[in-house]
């Protein structure tokens, strides 16, 4: 029973402390989705000043652990007592990884929607967060790089046609651990809302 | 030694929380029959002592005995007033619907009542409580070996299953501790305007750390083992679904508590025509959507079971 300000970066995120990239964006997509002030999951629950807390601490947690070397730095001092002992692992959902908690024995299920967008600058963002460069992508999806960078640059213009573009930002998602469905809804909204203009 | 074993193997379930039409019948009556069908002997308690409607969902007409024949002592054995349900392997038990008060009910009554429950041959007892934060309610709740909160996805649900939990938590915190000033810390916390300043579950540790380090450790022993289970009913997206994991987050957040997310049932049409017709669901139209939701419930329950089970006969 840790008040938020006492929790690990790991326990306010509800990862492990070996958590990838990966499973720490999706659980701070989870995370944001959960503690937002119009979140039907939290109603009546939290103070306005309790979910502010919570949220900056979210934000906060997120920023370190996307750093690699910021992480490795907070890694260091809050896990490696002097004499290099035994890391203290977070007594919540020890060693799970994310992706499998998300979809417990729940079929057909997945992350959806929120209010954020994924636009091509979010998805680049996200991309870099996490350490993975294009060309990784390119091999890992068989998508052609110059399509990937259209794509994150917003290249509207020049962006392949709908069906195509659905199936490209399916395999980029998968391939950052995202929510296919929610790239493509919100990249599709964005450019909807970009022709409007 | 034989009686104490068959009660120590039974498991009993409570299914409370949120408010009425939040699907707690529904669920009972359905989830027992899977249960019954697979072979386990079920026994369904409608504790909803206001509002006893489990036999419509089992299509059955209002049974000329209940709960209030034993809670008057017409009846001695709780056992008695257990009826068939025309399905194999499933009993039903009926609320007390001319005892509207037994929500009162005396503490001694109740904890004869609790006992007597205990001690029903069966494998598993699933006991609808009804809405309410009454007492009785709430101690209902706690004595289970598991409590299920049934919520839909509206704010109305939400905000009622929050304050159940609030109640039942601070009460089950209450039970822990035998300080006198403890005690009144805990009440305080349940007062948010308390002039304390106890806002939330951590102000209240912190305060009872001050006041007593040993009882607020026993606190903290509680909250780690408290475990109540929620239930996602009338879900009509995966948004929806979602809002039962943002659920547990929340919980462990407010609470350090964990929440189990035991699963969800989609909205259907076919749940009303069910209801209507007093034919259970999964009986009626055993392939519909939601069906099949309350069927991985009561295979989860199943499961929990068996392992449950295993677990016994390895320490024996």
């Amino acid at each position: 029973m840790k008040r938020i300000d006492e929790e690990t970066y790991y326990e306010i995120l509800e990862v492990s402390p070996t958590a990838t990239a990966k499973e720490i964006q999706m659980a701070y997509d989870h995370a944001k989705e959960t503690f937002h002030s119009e979140s039907l999951a939290i109603y009546s629950l939290f103070s306005e000043e309790e979910i502010s807390k919570i949220q900056a601490a979210i934000e906060q947690a997120y920023r370190i652990l996307m750093d690699e070397a910021l992480r490795k730095r907070y890694d260091q001092s809050h896990f490696q007592t002097a004499g290099g002992q035994e890391w203290e692992k977070p007594s919540e959902m020890e060693g799970i990884p994310w992706e499998k908690r998300a979809s417990l024995s729940f079929t057909d299920l997945a992350a959806h929607a929120g209010e954020e967008i994924y636009r091509g600058k979010t998805l680049r963002q996200i991309r870099e967060k996490m350490g993975i460069n294009l060309k990784t992508v390119s091999a890992e999806t068989k998508i052609n790089m110059k399509i990937l960078e259209q794509i994150e640059e917003e290249a509207l213009d020049r962006l392949p046609t709908l069906v195509y573009l659905k199936g490209f930002l399916k395999g980029y998602a998968h391939c950052l651990g995202l929510n296919p469905q929610k790239v493509i809804d919100g990249y599709i909204q964005f450019l909807n809302e970009s022709k409007k203009k | 030694m034989d009686e104490t074993q068959s009660e120590d193997r039974k498991i009993i379930w409570t299914i409370g929380g949120g408010k009425g039409g939040s699907g707690k019948s529904f669920i009972t009556a359905n989830v027992g029959i899977c249960l019954a069908k697979s072979g386990l002997r079920v026994i369904l308690i409608d504790a909803d002592l206001g509002g006893a409607n489990l036999h419509t969902f089992l299509g059955i007409s209002p049974p000329a005995l209940s709960l209030s024949d034993f809670m008057k002592k017409r009846v001695s054995d709780l056992q008695d007033v257990l009826i068939p349900t025309g399905i194999p392997n499933l009993q039903l038990l009926t609320g007390a619907q001319d005892l509207l008060n037994a929500a009162d009910a005396k503490s001694v009554q109740k904890q004869k009542l609790v006992r007597s429950i205990q001690r029903l041959e069966g494998d598993y007892i699933l006991v609808d409580l009804g809405g309410g934060n009454s007492l009785s309610v709430l101690d209902f709740f706690l004595m289970s070996d598991g409590g299920i909160l049934m919520v839909t996805p509206e704010p109305t649900s939400i905000e009622n299953t929050y304050r159940f939990l609030k109640s039942a938590f601070y009460r089950r915190l209450r039970q822990s501790v035998s300080s006198h000033p403890v005690k009144t810390l805990i009440d305080g916390a349940m007062d948010r305007k308390n002039e304390m300043g106890i806002q939330n579950p951590h102000d209240l540790l912190r305060a009872a750390m001050r006041t007593d380090e040993e009882e607020a450790k026993k606190m903290m022993e509680e909250t780690e083992s408290f475990r109540p289970n929620l239930i996602l009913n009338q879900v009509r997206s995966k948004k929806d679904i979602e809002i039962g994991f943002s659920i547990r987050s929340a919980c462990q957040k407010y609470f350090g508590i964990r929440l189990h997310y035991l699963g969800y049932v989609v909205y259907d049409q076919e749940v009303s025509h069910s209801v209507r017709k007093r034919r259970p669901l999964v009986l009626e139209n055993a392939q519909s959507r939601a069906a099949q939701c309350v069927r991985e419930i009561a295979a989860k329950l199943a499961g929990r079971h068996q392992m449950f089970l295993r677990f016994q006969q390895g320490e024996s």
